[in-house]
C-alpha cells in the first residue's frame, strides 16, 4: 500500500480523524499509566525470575562476567536430584519444619482465635499478648530464644531444674533441635494467624448458630457443621501462607542453630544461600531456587484444589 | 502542560523528522553518560584516584587506617584514596558485586581461603616483579605460602592468625597437673583428670570441642591432623588425603574424649572457656581479645604447643588475610605503590615496622605477617600469651589453599561432627568427607 500524500491526508473526513486522534490518545494515555507498574514488574519480578532460570541452566561464581558463564544444561539440576545427599537432607528438613509448623501452629492459632472470640475476661490484652510476638523481628526472637533454650545456661533448664525435671540439651541435640525451632517458630507466628482466625470468625453470621442452637446442636456440632465449614476460606489463606512462609524458612534456624547440629536443622533456603554466596555456586543455588519454586507452586495448586469453596 | 501538538510544529520547523527526534531522544542517556565518562577521565589524568575495600569497619579500626591513608596522601599530592568498608559477611558479595556492575576497587583486604576462586577467575592483577621480590623475601616461608596459588604470590600478606592450645593454669594448679600435654596420650588423660561430674551434672570439662562454625571445627583438627604426621590434601590438589590413617587416629582421638566423658562441645557465643566450663580448647591469636575481656583474666589463661601423635611434631594451622589489586583496576601500577609503602618499612630502614605493622598491632591486636614488622614490635608481640603464637609461625602451615576450600571445608565440618554426635564412626566420616572433596577438586581443576 502506497503512503498517503497530504492532498489524502486533507480529503479525509475530519470528524473521524478527530475521534482517532482521541482513541489513540486514549490508548497511549492507558499505556502510561500502566506503563510504571509493567517497568517495575518487569524489572523486579519477571526479570530476576527469568534470568535465575537462565543461570540455573549455566555455572557462574559471579567473578566472571554473565556473558562468559558456561553452559551447563540440566547438570545443575541433575547432580541436586542425584548426587547432593544435602540437598536432600535440607529439602527434608524443610518439609518436616513446613509440616510441623503449619499443622501445629492452624491448629493452635485456630484453638486461641475460638477461644478469644468468645467472653472471656481481659479479651484484649490476650488477644495483644499472643500478637506481639509477630511484630518482633525473627532475628532478635531467634537471639533471644537461643539464649533461653541454652543447653548449658538457658532459662529453659534452669526452670526444668527447679522443678526437679531433667534437663535438656535442646538445640545441641540431634532429636531435639528441629522440634526447638519449630517450636520456636509457632511462638512467633500463631498470634498472626489467631487474628486472622478471629477476623473470619467474627464474619459468620450469627443466627445461623442460634438457628443451629434452636435445632439443639451441641458446640462440636456448631463447630463442625458451621464454623469450620464458613470459615473454609480463612483456613485455605492462613494454610497456604503459612506453608509458603515455612518452605522458605530461613532467618530462625540460622540465627539459631545456623543448620546444626550435623545439618539437621539446615533448611533448603540456608543450603541455597551458602551455595550462592559461599561456594560462590549460583548456577546450581538458582536450580535450587527453581526447584523450591516448583515445590510451592505444585503444593500450592494443591492446597487451592483441596480447600476451595465446592461449586 | 505537554504540548505534543507545540512539539510536532518545533520539530517540522527544525527540518528533524518525527523518528529522528525519537532516536536523538533515545540517545541522549547515553551520549551524556559518556561525556561524563570523558569527564571523569580527564579529572583521573590529573590525580589518581585509588578506591580500597576492608572489612575494618569499626571506629577503632577505620580511624587509624585512615590516618595512615592520609600520610600517604599528603606525601603523594596526585593520589586520593577512598577507603570503603563492609561487614566481613558481606565482603566476598561486595567484591563479586563491583566486579560484576563494573564498580570494582582498585585494592581489595581479602582472606586467602578465597584465593583459587579469584585467581581462577582472573580478578586479581599479578603483582609486579619489585613488589614480588618484597613478598618472598619479607615473609616467613609458611606466610608466602598461604598468600599463593599456584605458585604465585598475589598480594602481601596482612594480619596472620595461628592455633595453639589453650588452657586454665588455675584448673591445672588445682588437678596437680605441672604442665600441658604435649601429646595425644597426654591429651586425653590431663582431659580426663581436669574434668569435674559427669551428664548433666557436668560443671568443669576437660576440653572444649568448638562446634557449629566451620573454622572453629576444622582448623584445630586439622592442627591435630598435621601434629600426627597426617596430611589434608595432595600437594597437586588431585585428591583429599585426611581420610588416610593419621586423620582416622586424629578423629578418633575426639570422639573417645568425647565418650570419655571429658569434653563440652560449645558454641564459641557460650563462653565455655571464659566462664571456666573447660579446662583447655584449641584457639586461635585473635581470640585474646575477647579472653583478656572475660572475668578469666589473662594472667590466669596458658597457651602451649599443639599437643602432636606417635611420629608427629606439632603443627598449627595458619591462616592470614592480604591485600590484592583489582585486575580491571585503571590504576594498578599506583595501586602497588602504595602497597608497597604500606607494607614496607618505614623511611627505608630495614629494622623500621611497616605502616600497617602499625596498625595492625595497635589498632587490631593482630600478629603482622612481615618479619621486620614482628621483630619491631617485640614490646606487643612479646605478651605472654600472644608470644607461643608467633613462635608457632616457625613451624606453622597455611591452611590448604585449594580449589573449593570453602566447600571442602564445610563438608569435613559436617563429618567430623557426625563422629562427635555419635552418628557414624570416623573412618566412614573422613571417607564421606573425602569423597564429596575429591569430587569439589575435581569439578573445579576441570573447570
Amino acid at each position: 500500500m502506497g503512503a498517503m500524500t497530504a492532498t489524502d491526508r486533507a480529503i479525509v473526513r475530519p470528524g473521524r480523524e478527530h475521534t482517532r486522534r482521541r482513541v489513540n490518545r486514549r490508548v497511549l494515555a492507558g499505556y502510561g499509566f500502566v506503563m510504571p507498574a509493567v517497568i517495575l514488574l518487569v524489572f523486579f519480578a519477571l526479570g530476576p525470575f527469568l534470568f535465575t532460570i537462565w543461570v540455573s541452566i549455566h555455572s557462574w561464581n559471579m567473578l566472571t562476567p554473565v556473558a562468559e558463564m558456561p553452559f551447563e544444561g540440566l547438570t545443575n539440576y541433575r547432580y541436586l536430584v542425584n548426587d547432593d545427599p544435602l540437598f536432600r537432607e535440607t529439602f527434608g528438613n524443610t518439609i518436616y519444619f513446613a509440616v510441623g509448623n503449619v499443622g501445629v501452629s492452624v491448629v493452635l492459632a485456630l484453638g486461641v482465635a475460638l477461644i478469644l472470640n468468645g467472653q472471656v475476661k481481659l479479651r484484649a490484652f490476650w488477644r495483644a499478648a499472643f500478637f506481639m510476638p509477630y511484630v518482633t523481628a525473627p532475628v532478635a526472637i531467634a537471639i533471644v530464644w537461643r539464649n533461653i533454650l541454652d543447653s548449658n545456661w538457658g532459662m529453659l533448664n534452669g526452670l526444668l531444674d527447679r522443678v526437679g525435671l531433667p534437663q535438656q540439651p535442646f538445640l545441641d541435640s540431634l532429636e531435639q533441635a528441629m522440634p526447638s525451632v519449630i517450636g520456636v517458630a509457632i511462638w512467633h507466628g500463631v498470634g498472626y494467624y489467631m487474628i486472622i482466625f478471629l477476623a473470619g470468625l467474627q464474619a459468620i453470621p450469627h443466627d445461623l448458630y442460634e438457628a443451629a442452637r434452636l435445632d439443639g446442636a451441641g458446640a462440636w456440632k456448631l463447630f463442625w457443621s458451621i464454623t469450620l465449614p464458613l470459615l473454609r476460606p480463612t483456613l485455605l489463606f492462613v494454610i497456604v501462607v503459612n506453608t509458603l512462609a515455612s518452605l522458605q524458612v530461613f532467618d530462625l534456624p540460622f540465627v539459631l542453630t545456623d543448620g546444626g547440629p550435623v545439618n539437621e536443622t539446615n533448611t533448603l533456603v540456608m543450603y541455597m544461600y551458602d551455595t550462592a554466596f559461599r561456594f560462590l555456586r549460583m548456577g546450581r543455588a538458582t536450580a535450587m531456587a527453581v526447584m523450591l519454586f516448583a515445590v510451592i507452586f505444585v503444593m500450592t495448586m494443591i492446597q487451592l484444589r483441596l480447600l476451595r469453596e465446592k461449586e | 502542560m505537554f504540548d505534543s501538538n507545540q512539539t510536532s510544529t518545533a520539530i517540522s520547523r527544525t527540518g528533524i523528522s518525527r523518528r529522528r527526534f525519537a532516536q536523538g531522544m533515545a540517545a541522549t542517556p547515553f551520549a551524556l553518560g559518556a561525556a561524563a565518562k570523558g569527564f571523569r577521565a580527564t579529572r583521573a589524568q590529573d590525580k589518581v584516584k585509588l578506591v580500597l575495600l576492608t572489612h575494618w569497619g569499626t571506629q577503632e579500626q577505620k580511624e587509624p587506617l585512615d590516618a595512615i591513608l592520609a600520610e600517604y596522601t599528603a606525601a603523594n599530592p596526585n593520589v586520593e584514596i577512598e577507603h570503603q568498608t563492609v561487614a566481613f559477611d558481606e565482603l566476598l558479595n561486595r567484591i563479586s558485586t563491583g566486579q560484576l556492575g563494573g564498580d570494582a576497587p582498585d585494592i581489595y583486604h581479602f582472606y586467602n581461603l578465597w584465593l583459587p576462586d579469584f585467581a581462577a577467575s582472573e580478578l586479581l592483577s599479578t603483582p609486579p616483579e619489585d613488589v614480588n621480590a618484597d613478598i618472598t623475601a619479607s615473609y616467613a616461608e609458611g606466610t608466602v605460602g598461604g598468600a599463593s596459588f599456584n605458585g604465585q604470590a598475589w598480594g602481601y600478606p596482612t594480619e596472620v592468625n595461628d592455633y595453639q592450645l589453650i588452657y586454665n593454669k588455675t584448673m591445672f594448679q588445682e588437678a596437680g597437673i605441672e604442665a600441658p600435654p604435649s601429646t595425644f596420650a597426654e591429651l586425653r588423660e590431663h582431659a580426663k583428670a581436669l574434668t569435674k561430674g559427669s551428664g548433666d551434672n557436668l560443671t568443669q570439662a576437660g576440653i572444649m570441642f568448638l562446634q557449629g562454625w566451620d573454622s572453629g571445627v576444622v582448623h584445630p583438627w586439622t592442627s591435630l591432623l598435621w601434629s600426627n604426621g597426617g596430611q589434608y590434601v595432595a600437594d597437586d590438589y588431585s585428591a583429599a588425603l585426611f581420610n588416610e590413617q593419621p586423620g582416622i587416629d586424629t578423629l578418633q582421638l575426639q570422639a573417645d574424649i568425647i565418650s570419655d566423658g571429658s569434653a563440652i562441645l560449645s558454641l564459641l557465643e557460650d563462653a565455655d572457656f571464659e566462664s571456666g566450663r573447660a579446662a583447655m580448647t584449641i584457639m586461635a591469636n585473635w581470640w585474646g581479645a575477647t579472653l583478656r575481656a572475660s572475668d578469666l583474666g589473662i594472667e590466669n589463661v596458658g597457651v602451649a604447643p599443639i599437643p602432636h601423635g606417635d611420629g608427629g611434631t606439632s603443627t598449627a594451622v595458619q591462616y592470614e588475610w592480604l591485600w590484592g589489586v583489582s585486575n580491571v583496576s585503571q590504576n594498578a601500577e599506583a595501586a602497588w605503590a602504595f602497597l608497597k609503602w604500606l607494607n614496607g618499612p618505614r623511611d627505608g630502614a630495614a629494622d623500621a615496622s611497616s605502616p600497617m605493622g602499625d596498625f595492625l598491632t595497635s589498632a587490631l591486636n593482630a600478629i603482622p605477617g612481615r618479619t621486620s614488622d614482628q621483630a619491631a614490635h617485640t614490646d606487643v608481640l612479646g605478651d605472654p600469651f600472644v608470644k607461643p603464637f608467633v613462635d608457632a609461625f616457625a613451624s606453622a602451615r597455611s591452611e590448604p589453599i585449594i580449589p573449593g576450600a570453602q566447600e571442602i571445608k564445610t563438608a569435613l565440618q559436617t563429618q567430623i561432627e557426625s563422629v562427635w554426635f555419635g552418628q557414624k564412626d570416623a573412618a566412614e566420616a573422613l571417607n564421606q568427607a573425602a569423597e564429596e572433596a575429591n569430587r569439589i577438586l575435581k569439578e573445579k581443576m576441570g573447570s
